[in-house]
């Protein structure tokens, strides 16, 4: 019965001249050649008068005429294969089905990558990260709350806030059932037993903890990138909203380290993503309770916490004296139950809690591990900074080297609090936080790259090349556990997917990812080709994390003169720098 | 002896040669012949590279397919579903085997005879006869088409058009590639050592699990007679009698002889028999009127007839069946002046009145494609049966279908495909989504049917009997769907390409 309604929907759809998308993409096909694609690109000035910021910031409804008169678009052009499918998709009226596909494409990827090894994967006696997930299921299945943070078995100790455990423990609790015969061959208690099964490793453990990891990604990460994509690019034709999603969802690092290497950061990701997404309707209070439960799940969202807080903070101060104490009120109360419903086994005594603080921030375990691409690892490879400092006049240092990088962005955001900022100005922070803080590792660039992926329509060649350097400092740790071929074909694809927006972006950025490239391919065929010398044998390594670390450097001013240039118009609409100064 | 025999004809040899010139670089214990189940990483590497580094090929073919037959946007599809196609990544990537190749070199060939070069054509497709002796299958169709279209001039029907340069040419040229395959091998007086690996009919009828084909429904009948009989008694009204040996469950689902209870067995030579007869009226029509179109059709129609009744069939097989039909249905929408590939919006003219409507793509060829291509995909899944394996297969095929699929319904001219969309709900209960509208409501529970099917037989069976218990249900469930939907969807094939011969008959009498 509604068929032949949907066609007619259809038809009229692409009659009506005012619903630019469709009928110049419908024309742009019947040239069918590569030149129509021009003139469908070319037609999409028309649709920069729609594209204007979020209405619902703080002053905006005053300014939002001029704006949007004076608005242009940084990303104009879009010539990507993903753009052409999803242009091909609303032709075919497959708008319903174009997120189902895009999900069951997704799912795939990391179905896929989830075949290959993880980490630590048959290397006794302390196996990886897999090892460390498995055991904290045992952990929190077999001993009291509280002491998940306390015990003594010198394996694994748990080092993530409750929330890991939380999650841990339901993971362990499935399988700890009476074996049934429908669960009877898929699950195990003996994968959990406790101490047995240390270093534990089958098929079936594997495919179980695999599935743990995909279910929390789907349920947190994924449904966190559509409605984000949804509020974000509200006013973006759909196939552009579309081109977003799937960019986003295949993500090559995230991918890699999650189904691969095998950790859970998506799940973080994934509220950081909710609480971001809440911000742009103006949730504040749902927003905050979403941080509060990514900084439950991993301490490393505290990256985020210096523009969240500015953020909000400014947005108080902006709504009158009482409106002011009431928000901030309202704020703390969620916060602090948040937080404390989250620790509430743990706060009966001081020296409880305690420990699980020094569990959580292990600041013994030095400046940074392993090699990263970051600003310590960079001068060590000169001067042993770590030789020559105590790690306590170290960890003052970074600290304070950290909160005077993120302090300008963030002091912008308080002052000028829009949603655009926001999103900058956790740039801003993570990245700071990465390049300087205390105890990093080379995964943490994850943190840093899901804002920057979230412009991937705003800042298209930025947000791309980043993404491709961001999964090439990861590759040494990749390549310990035999994740080549995964890498390889990951990042293979991104920049064969992404290669596009260099097109039509400034020639500094072409230049920059053609550089980029060319370094990335020969430091790979080096490190194939030939041995690495005697003297030096990190050398790969230690290569990537300079090159990689400079480019984050870049990225940082980078992204803070967007930042400062963003909002710098005279009455604080939400609008992208003039189009002659970096496109 | 080594286990894995090598039973390819002498090309695929050559190629294996080759291969292994750049495999002893890599590691030289892969080519040693006593070093079998040898798996290191780099070999596994090594040996997924060649297959893809192979699929070029197929590659350069679609490329050359789509500069021939037109290059709409409609028909990137087709090839973009050849190249990703479910099947083939299956078979190749994940199975292990060098199709895309040998696809890559069959599209070539048609494309050639597309083109007109009917000389080069044939020479293509006798090379790959010796790269892989499965296109015997479709031999005959090639054989009829060039024996008319190259050897006969255009219009005449007599003896007197003959050619008999042309026909020299082309015998010469097979004859000669034949001979540098073959050759060394008669030198050494190893023919029948060769005729007897390349041809193994000690194999028996059905493959390990039952391609989806006739003698699946075939055998799924015997079994259910045979307990039938044993367990009501039925069988003394009917004189029937069980072959003891039948009963013994070894032979089932193994390489061998399949016995049958009660059906009349099965020999080569029925196969053989029946493969040909199903033949023969398609190659009636190349005979009488030699078009690409008629040609492209009656392949497929050979590769159905094969697939479907030939002997020791391998689940492999139905990739020959879409494959052909791929480059019909690309040929058809190359056919069609009134679609230029902006969907059933623009188009809404339909046909302009000088246009042959036989020649357009019409519902039933997608239809049967879709379904063919759904039915013996999912007759592939029992190939890959490690846990991990399975939402990788699912999701290739479903994300195939939905894209491949709503894509052909909007190649449909409007025209055509009213016939059934007029008819609205009454004719599909499903008529609501739009990739649907063009089945019939049978069509879509078989199409739906396949998800309750394959949630028994991959979840559901293994928790309520395990894994030892009634280990061959799940897989016989599962071919004998799937050849239903082969069946059902080469009936509604043939039945378009005769009415549209017919069609097109009529027009020439009037």
């Amino acid at each position: 019965m509604a068929g032949p309604s949907l066609r007619a929907k259809g038809s009229s759809k692409s009659k009506n001249t005012s619903n630019s998308s469709s009928s110049t993409s419908s024309t742009s096909w019947t040239k069918g050649n590569e030149a129509s694609w021009a003139s469908s690109t070319t037609s999409t000035t028309t649709f920069a008068t729609t594209i204007h910021e979020h209405g619902g910031n703080v002053e905006a409804s005053g300014t939002k005429k001029s704006s949007t008169t004076t608005t242009t678009v940084s990303s104009s052009k879009l010539s990507l294969a993903v753009h052409r499918y999803s242009i091909w998709l609303e032709e075919n009226q497959l708008k319903r089905y174009a997120p189902w596909i895009a999900i069951a494409i997704a799912v795939l990827v990391r179905c896929t990558i989830s075949l290959g090894p993880y980490s630590g994967l048959g290397v006794p006696p302390r196996f990886g990260d897999y090892e460390a997930q498995r055991h904290w299921m045992e952990l929190t299945l077999h001993r009291p709350v509280r002491q998940w943070y306390s015990d003594k078995s010198k394996w694994w100790d748990l080092d993530y806030p409750p929330l890991t455990a939380y999650v841990s423990w339901i993971c362990g609790y499935v399988t700890n059932r009476e074996k049934s015969t429908l669960s009877g061959n898929l699950i195990n208690p003996e994968w959990y037993a406790w101490e047995t099964s240390r270093g534990y490793e089958s098929q079936e453990a594997k495919l179980y903890m695999r599935a743990t990891v995909l279910v929390c990604d789907l349920v947190v990460y994924l449904s966190g990138v559509i409605v984000f994509v949804k509020r974000w690019f509200d006013n973006k034709p759909w196939t552009r909203q579309h081109t977003a999603l799937i960019l986003i969802l295949l993500q090559p690092g995230l991918i890699l380290i999650d189904h691969g290497h095998f950790q859970y950061n998506s799940v973080m990701l994934g509220f950081v993503l909710w609480a971001v997404a809440c911000f742009l309707n103006d949730q504040d209070v749902l927003g905050s309770i979403f941080f509060c439960l990514a900084l439950g799940f991993k301490q490393m969202a505290l990256y985020f916490s210096p523009a969240v807080f500015s953020y909000l903070l400014g947005k108080s101060l902006r709504q009158g004296f009482f409106g002011c104490i009431w928000k901030l009120i309202k704020l703390g109360i969620a916060v602090i139950l948040t937080l404390g419903l989250l620790f509430s086994p743990w706060l009966q005594s001081q020296e409880e809690i305690l420990q699980v603080i020094n569990r959580i921030f292990p600041v013994f375990r030095g400046l940074y591990q392993d090699k990263v691409a970051n600003v310590w690892c960079a001068v060590n490879v000169v001067v042993k900074i770590r030789d020559i400092f105590d790690t306590k006049d170290l960890l003052k240092f970074s600290t304070l080297a950290t909160l005077l990088a993120f302090l300008p962005s963030c002091l912008h955001l308080l002052v000028k609090p829009t949603k655009r900022g926001l999103i900058y100005s956790m740039i801003n922070a993570s990245l700071s936080f990465f390049l300087l803080s205390f105890q990093v590792h080379e995964k943490s660039i994850l943190i840093p790259a899901l804002p920057v992926t979230l412009l991937i329509l705003d800042e298209p060649a930025a947000a791309s090349l980043f993404n491709t350097m961001a999964t090439f400092s990861m590759f040494p740790l990749l390549r310990q556990e035999a994740l080549e071929l995964p890498y390889f074909v990951l990042i293979g694809f991104w920049i064969w997917m992404t290669w596009g927006t260099f097109k039509t972006a400034s020639g500094l950025m072409q230049f920059a990812a053609t550089l980029n490239l060319l370094v990335t391919v020969s430091i790979h065929l080096a490190e194939l080709l030939v041995p690495p010398p005697a003297r030096y044998p990190d050398i790969y390594p230690v290569l990537n994390s300079l090159w990689n670390a400079a480019g984050f450097g870049l990225y940082w001013i980078f992204f803070n003169y967007r930042q400062f240039t963003l909002v710098n118009t005279p009455k604080m609409g939400l609008r992208v720098t003039k189009p002659s100064k970096l496109e | 002896m080594s286990e894995w025999t090598l039973d390819y004809p002498p090309f695929f040899a050559w190629f294996e040669k080759l291969l292994a010139q750049f495999a002893v670089l890599v590691d030289p214990k892969i080519v040693q012949v006593d070093n079998l189940g040898y798996d290191t990483l780099a070999t596994i590497y090594f040996q997924r590279t060649t297959v893809i580094v192979s699929e070029l090929v197929l590659f350069w073919a679609l490329q050359r397919m789509l500069t021939v037959m037109g290059n709409r946007p409609l028909q990137k599809i087709i090839s973009w579903s050849l190249m990703l196609n479910p099947g083939l990544l299956m078979v190749d990537n994940m199975h292990f085997q060098y199709n895309g190749l040998l696809y890559g070199i069959l599209i070539h060939s048609l494309v050639d005879a597309k083109q007109g070069r009917l000389l080069r054509s044939g020479i293509l497709f006798a090379i790959l006869l010796n790269f892989k002796h499965i296109y015997l299958y479709i031999a005959l169709p090639y054989f009829a088409f060039l024996l008319r279209a190259y050897c006969f001039e255009n219009s005449g029907n007599s003896i007197r058009a003959f050619r008999p340069l042309h026909f020299l040419a082309l015998g010469f040229s097979v004859i000669a590639i034949f001979a540098a395959s073959l050759g060394p091998f008669v030198v050494m007086n190893q023919l029948p050592q060769l005729a007897s690996r390349l041809f193994p009919f000690k194999r028996g009828l059905c493959h390990s699990y039952w391609a989806a084909n006739f003698w699946a429904l075939y055998s799924f009948m015997d079994r259910v007679m045979i307990i039938l009989v044993s367990k009501t008694g039925l069988g003394q009204y009917f004189n029937l009698t069980l072959d003891a040996s039948a009963l013994s469950a070894t032979t089932r689902g193994l390489v061998g002889d399949t016995a049958f209870g009660i059906l009349p067995t099965v020999t080569a030579q029925h196969t053989l028999l029946l493969t040909a007869l199903l033949q023969v009226p398609s190659l009636i029509s190349v005979f009488r009127q030699p078009t690409f179109d008629r040609f492209i059709g009656s392949l497929v129609l050979a590769a159905f007839s094969s697939f479907l009744a030939g002997w020791h069939v391998h689940e492999k097989a139905i990739l020959l069946c879409t494959v052909t039909m791929s480059v019909m249905i690309a040929e058809k929408i190359g056919a069609n002046p009134g679609n230029n590939g902006a969907g059933s919006n623009s188009n809404g003219s339909g046909v302009p009145g000088n246009a042959k409507t036989s020649d357009l793509l019409s519902p039933r060829d997608v239809r049967s494609f879709l379904i063919v291509s759904l039915a013996g995909y999912i007759g592939l899944w029992p190939l890959f049966f490690t846990r991990e394996e399975t939402p990788i297969k699912i999701l290739i095929t479903v994300i195939w279908f939905v894209i491949v699929g709503s894509g052909l319904v909007q190649c449909i001219p409007k025209s055509l495909l009213s016939t059934t969309a007029k008819a609205g709900p009454r004719a599909s209960i499903f008529n609501v989504r739009s990739m649907f509208r063009c089945f019939t409501s049978l069509e879509c529970l078989y199409v739906f049917g396949c998800i309750p099917v394959q949630l028994y037989s991959n979840v559901i069976h293994e928790a309520l009997f395990g894994l030892e218990r009634l280990e061959f249900l799940p897989l016989m469930i599962t071919s004998v769907y799937s050849a239903v939907g082969v069946v059902y969807g080469w009936l509604l094939y043939s039945s378009e390409y005769f009415s549209s011969q017919r069609a097109q008959d009529k027009k020439k009498t009037r």
